[in-house]
Formats: C-alpha cells, sequence, structure tokens
C-alpha cells in the first residue's frame, strides 16, 4: 500500500522538490546578503539603533514577507492539491471500485494514505520554514517582530503543525464532499477562516498577558514608533515595543510616577523648538507608562501550544475521517 | 458445498428510488453464472453488494458463506471488474500488476505475467492508452491473478466491439476451467450469457423474475402456439413452463427465454 501511496503521489513530489528547490535558493541567496549587512549596524549605539532598525527594516521586509507568505501559503496548497483531491479523484475515475477490491480494507488504505502523505506534507513545510527561519533570524532579532502573525506562522515549528492540519482537512472534506473541485474551493476557504481567525481571536488569549510598567526614557522612545501630546495635557507614546516581546498595547498614556496624568505646565517647561531637546527633558521628568505583553520567553511556548493545538486538530479530522469510511463501509 | 451468494429479501434504495426489492436467490458455487435484465434492472446494484461496495437497505446477504466485504480475508476471496473496467490511467500495465502483487497476499504473479504476455500488453503502456478490449483483460487479469474463490464481473464485455467481446469470453471460459473459481457476471446481452454461463438469474424491475440451472431451465420451458395445456404457465406470448413438453410444443434457447421472463416484467406486448 505505501508503494502504491508513492507511486500516486510521485508526479506531485516531483512538482513540491521542484518548488522548494527554487523557494530555498531564494531563501539562502537572501539569507547570505542579509547576514553581511547585519554585521554592519550591529555595533550601534541606542541614538543610532532606531534609525538603523528601520532601514534595515525596510531593505529586507518586503522580501521577507514574501518569504513568509510562501511559507503560510504552502499548508493551504498541500490541503487543496494533495488533500482534497486524495479520495474524490478516485471517486471520480472510479478507481475506488478497483483499489478497494483488492485484499486491503479501504481503512487501512486510507490510514496509509493519511500517514505517508501527512508525512509528506510536514516535511515539505518543515523544510521551508526551517530555510525561512535561518534566513530571517537576524531580521527577528533586530527587529523583534517574532510575534507578527505573518512571521509567527512562518517561522520554527508551527508550520508543521499548520501542513499536518491543512492536508488531514482537504482529505476530509474530499471525503465528505466526494467532488474534486468544491472539495478544493471547500478546503480553502476552511483553511483560510482558521489561518485567519486563529491568530486575530485565539491566539493571545492561550496565556495570561504581562502588564507592567516601563520608565519613559531614550531607550524606551527608541523602541516606540512616536510620541504624542495634546494641547490639554496628558501624553501618548505609540508603538512602544519590549525587544522581542509580543506587544498587546498599541498607545500608551505616559504618566507621572504618581500615575496623574502630564499637565499642560510640565509640556510647557520642556516645549522646545528642537524635537531632541523636547523629548529629552520629558525623559527627565521620572515619567513612565503601562505596557501589556507577553515576554520573550514565552515564544516557544507559544510555538509549542500551536503545534500541539493542530496536530491533535489533525489526528481528530484523520481519526473522523477513518470512521467516517469504516461506517460507509457496508459490513466491516 | 457454500453457495458462492446467497441473499434473502435483499432491498437496495437510493433516496426514493428503489433499486432492488425483496431479493432472495441462491447462486450455487463452482459455476459460470449470468446475471442477465435490461438497463436498470438492479444488476450492478446487486454485484456491488456481493463484493462490499454497496450497502443493503435491508435484507441479507452472504458471499461464500460470509458478509461481503467484511476485512480483508473476505476481500481477498472476491475479485470483482466494475462496470466500464475502472483502471488509473496514468499507471503502466506493469505498475498494475505491481499495484496487484502488493496488496493481495494470494497473487499469482506467474499466471499474471503469462496472461499479459499471452493478451500480448505492453507492460510499459499506460492504462489510459490501452484499447477498450485490452483494458477489459488487464482487469480480468488483475481480478484473476488475486485467486479468488469467486469473480464478479459487471458488463464486462459492454464497451467491446463483437470481436473483442467473443475472445474475452473465450479467455475468460479459458482460466475459469484452469483456477476452478466461481464466477458471476452480468450482461443485458443475452447472446454473450447463453455462450459462456451454466445458471442464470434474469432480474428485471429490481426483482429476480427467474434462477435456475440452463439446462434444467431450457427443459421446463417450451413454445407453444394456441391453446394452453393443462397445468403449463404463460409466462410471455407463447412461452409456456410446464414440467413436460406438450404436444406440438418447441424447444426455446435462452435468449427468447431471458426475453420473455423480462418483457413480462416490463408488462410490455410481444
Amino acid at each position: 500500500m505505501i508503494w502504491l501511496t508513492w507511486r500516486q503521489f510521485r508526479a506531485q513530489a516531483l512538482v513540491a522538490a521542484l518548488a522548494v528547490a527554487a523557494v530555498a535558493a531564494f531563501l539562502i541567496y537572501l539569507g547570505v546578503r542579509m547576514r553581511s549587512d547585519y554585521a554592519g549596524v550591529l555595533g550601534c549605539t541606542p541614538s543610532e539603533c532606531a534609525a538603523a532598525r528601520i532601514s534595515f527594516g525596510n531593505t529586507y521586509s518586503r522580501q521577507l514577507t514574501l518569504a513568509g507568505v510562501l511559507v503560510l501559503a504552502t499548508p493551504a496548497l498541500i490541503g487543496v492539491f494533495w488533500g482534497a483531491p486524495l479520495l474524490t479523484r478516485e471517486l471520480e475515475e472510479r478507481t475506488d471500485r478497483l483499489v478497494w477490491n483488492q485484499s486491503i480494507t479501504r481503512v487501512r488504505w486510507l490510514a496509509v494514505k493519511l500517514a505517508v502523505l501527512g508525512l509528506a506534507a510536514v516535511v515539505v513545510s518543515g523544510a521551508l520554514s526551517l530555510l525561512l527561519t535561518w534566513n530571517a533570524s537576524r531580521y527577528d532579532q533586530f527587529l523583534g517582530e517574532r510575534f507578527v502573525a505573518l512571521n509567527f506562522a512562518s517561522r520554527n515549528v508551527v508550520p508543521l503543525g499548520h501542513a499536518a492540519f491543512a492536508f488531514t482537512l482537504g482529505t476530509v472534506t474530499g471525503l465528505l464532499v466526494r467532488r474534486t473541485l468544491p472539495a478544493m474551493a471547500l478546503t480553502l476557504a476552511l483553511f483560510a477562516v482558521v489561518q485567519l481567525g486563529e491568530p486575530a481571536l485565539v491566539r493571545a488569549h492561550l496565556m495570561t498577558p504581562v502588564t507592567t510598567s516601563v520608565a519613559f526614557d531614550e531607550d524606551a522612545m527608541s523602541r516606540s514608533k512616536g510620541f504624542g501630546v495634546s494641547p490639554s495635557g496628558g501624553a501618548k507614546i505609540l508603538g512602544y515595543t519590549m525587544p522581542g516581546a509580543w506587544s498587546l498595547s498599541e498607545e500608551a498614556a505616559v504618566v507621572n510616577a504618581d500615575g496623574s496624568p502630564l499637565t499642560q505646565e510640565q509640556l510647557a517647561t520642556c516645549r522646545s523648538g528642537n524635537p531632541e531637546e523636547h523629548i529629552r527633558c520629558l525623559t527627565g521628568l521620572g515619567l513612565h507608562f503601562d505596557y501589556t505583553y507577553h515576554p520573550p520567553s514565552r515564544y516557544w511556548t507559544f510555538q509549542w501550544i500551536e503545534l500541539s493545538a493542530y496536530l491533535a486538530a489533525s489526528l481528530l479530522l484523520a481519526g473522523s475521517g477513518l470512521w467516517w469510511l469504516r461506517r460507509r463501509t457496508p459490513s466491516r | 458445498m457454500t453457495a458462492a451468494m446467497e441473499t434473502e429479501d435483499l432491498t437496495k434504495r437510493y433516496g426514493r428510488t428503489t433499486a432492488l426489492t425483496d431479493c432472495t436467490v441462491a447462486v450455487p458455487a463452482g459455476r459460470i453464472v449470468g446475471l442477465v435484465g435490461p438497463n436498470g434492472a438492479g444488476k450492478s446494484t446487486l454485484l456491488g453488494m456481493t463484493c462490499g461496495i454497496v450497502a443493503p437497505t435491508a435484507g441479507r446477504i452472504e458471499v461464500l458463506g460470509h458478509p461481503p466485504g467484511a476485512g480483508a480475508a473476505q476481500l481477498a476471496r472476491v475479485g470483482f471488474v466494475a462496470q466500464d473496467v475502472p483502471l488509473y490511467r496514468g499507471l503502466s500495465v506493469a505498475d498494475h500488476l505491481r499495484l496487484g502483487a502488493r496488496l493481495n497476499p494470494r497473487w499469482d504473479a506467474a499466471l499474471a505475467a503469462d496472461r499479459i504476455e499471452r493478451l500480448g500488453l505492453d507492460p510499459a503502456r499506460k492504462a489510459g492508452a490501452l484499447s477498450g478490449g485490452q483494458r477489459a483483460q488487464l482487469a480480468l487479469t488483475l481480478a484473476a491473478a488475486k485467486r479468488a474463490d469467486l469473480l464478479v464481473l459487471d458488463e464486462p464485455v459492454a464497451s467491446l466491439d463483437p470481436l473483442a467481446r467473443r475472445a474475452f469470453l473465450h479467455d475468460l471460459l479459458g482460466f475459469v476451467a484452469e483456477l476452478g473459481v466461481s464466477v458471476i457476471l452480468s450482461s443485458h446481452l443475452l447472446g454473450d450469457v447463453e455462450r459462456v454461463c451454466d445458471h442464470v438469474v434474469v432480474l428485471a424491475g429490481g426483482r429476480v423474475q427467474l434462477a435456475g440451472d440452463v439446462a434444467g431451465l431450457l427443459t421446463v420451458h417450451h413454445r407453444v402456439t394456441g391453446e394452453l395445456p393443462a397445468g403449463a404457465e404463460r409466462i410471455h406470448a407463447d412461452v409456456v413452463r410446464a414440467a413436460g413438453a406438450p404436444p406440438g410444443a418447441r424447444p426455446i434457447g435462452l435468449e427468447d427465454l431471458g426475453l420473455a421472463y423480462m418483457s413480462r416484467a416490463a408488462g410490455g406486448a410481444s
């Protein structure tokens, strides 16, 4: 049965291998270039670091986003092109009547197909993820955006879970829908809903976030996207990110040590024609702001939780697919 | 001896369509059994249930003494060639033999290789590039080399031209004798059945109309013109069933006999 699975899968495997090779060539080339650039910005001082980060980010963000999207799309493609047609093609060509009348039960037939092709899906996705993780490691380290939805789902172990899940989802959809094109479309839609919905609605709640008070100083400013004051008093820091952490607060009120808002008088004292002077004065006031986030140390916990959840969902789907096929077998 | 296939009040409904109604029939082992009937008579449904790809709605069916399709051991005992002989178009003849060898514990590699050579099939040829006759022969080879105890063939010759059909049936007769396997084969062509089968089941309108050994059936059916003799039953037009031949009766062929039962079931005039 393993032989037959491989024989029927050979052409698709070749296509996948070529695609992986092409993406690998691109990623290795990009990774080598990025490493040499990174060496140049390593010794930045805090005041220069913001600029260096922006420039490094501008140079590579587009290519890395593209690579991330490719890795992210791989499980969807696997689900649509490997999973969905797995059974429907047999039904449409009526070869189920050939293969299910050999001396092998259809449950075993499906179990072997799921195991072998599921493993292939995980290997393909794993190879791409490994390449991108290596490729982007300097970038992620420097810019600290590992938790961004696209980056999180396209690096390390999470793509393996996505691939296993997409493949079993496609197969089981095909089992229920029984026609190739509708099964492919439905697989894509379902997987897209999961892949977009899960990070947006579920991921951040997998663990309780931490809220801490951060001193408003030059370092904090260099890690934020901006700072704004309102004429009526009060000030906000925008997009502050602790290195490597997952920020859950996009903006926070900058307040005095006792928690009272910044007064107009305080702002007036520091007003200056020179923006740098202005900020330096403000940072001397002993201000702070609240910051809600998942600490960097949780990155791997999140990765493993998500991998386990997707693998568990894959097993559950595979189990129900086998159960369904067994139930539909006339006499078991 | 266990029957090759035995059913009791077997019924199959697809939604509101009834394909087979209260079918009770026993097919002896060691024979070539012809299952005949018009299109839509329920032949494929009955054969599908025989090899376990179709589940009955009601009733009981046993194949070689066991429920059909129950586990790998039962699957190994029944060989099936489905209607339109499905094959993997992208796989070569050799690949198909390898598939058979890998998936069947009782696979007879020598038999398969010998048949392929005798039929002149190129092992490297893709199944999609074979002619209809070659496809049917390849499918039959797969089923035969499985060394099943029962071969179920659903309309194996329906798509073949007369020459290929004759060759296929001739070949079938040859290796059935050689392997001693039971065969159930369906056809809507009575001539084919007459040529190869020694037992016949006539199915029409989802019901069994007639079942029995060909020789026995031919001795109790006659063509009688005029008055219906005492103790005889008129089947359709001049075809009557009577234990002894009434005076003036003429013998009947299997083709006309089958047609008479099918016509009666259809309620049509001759």
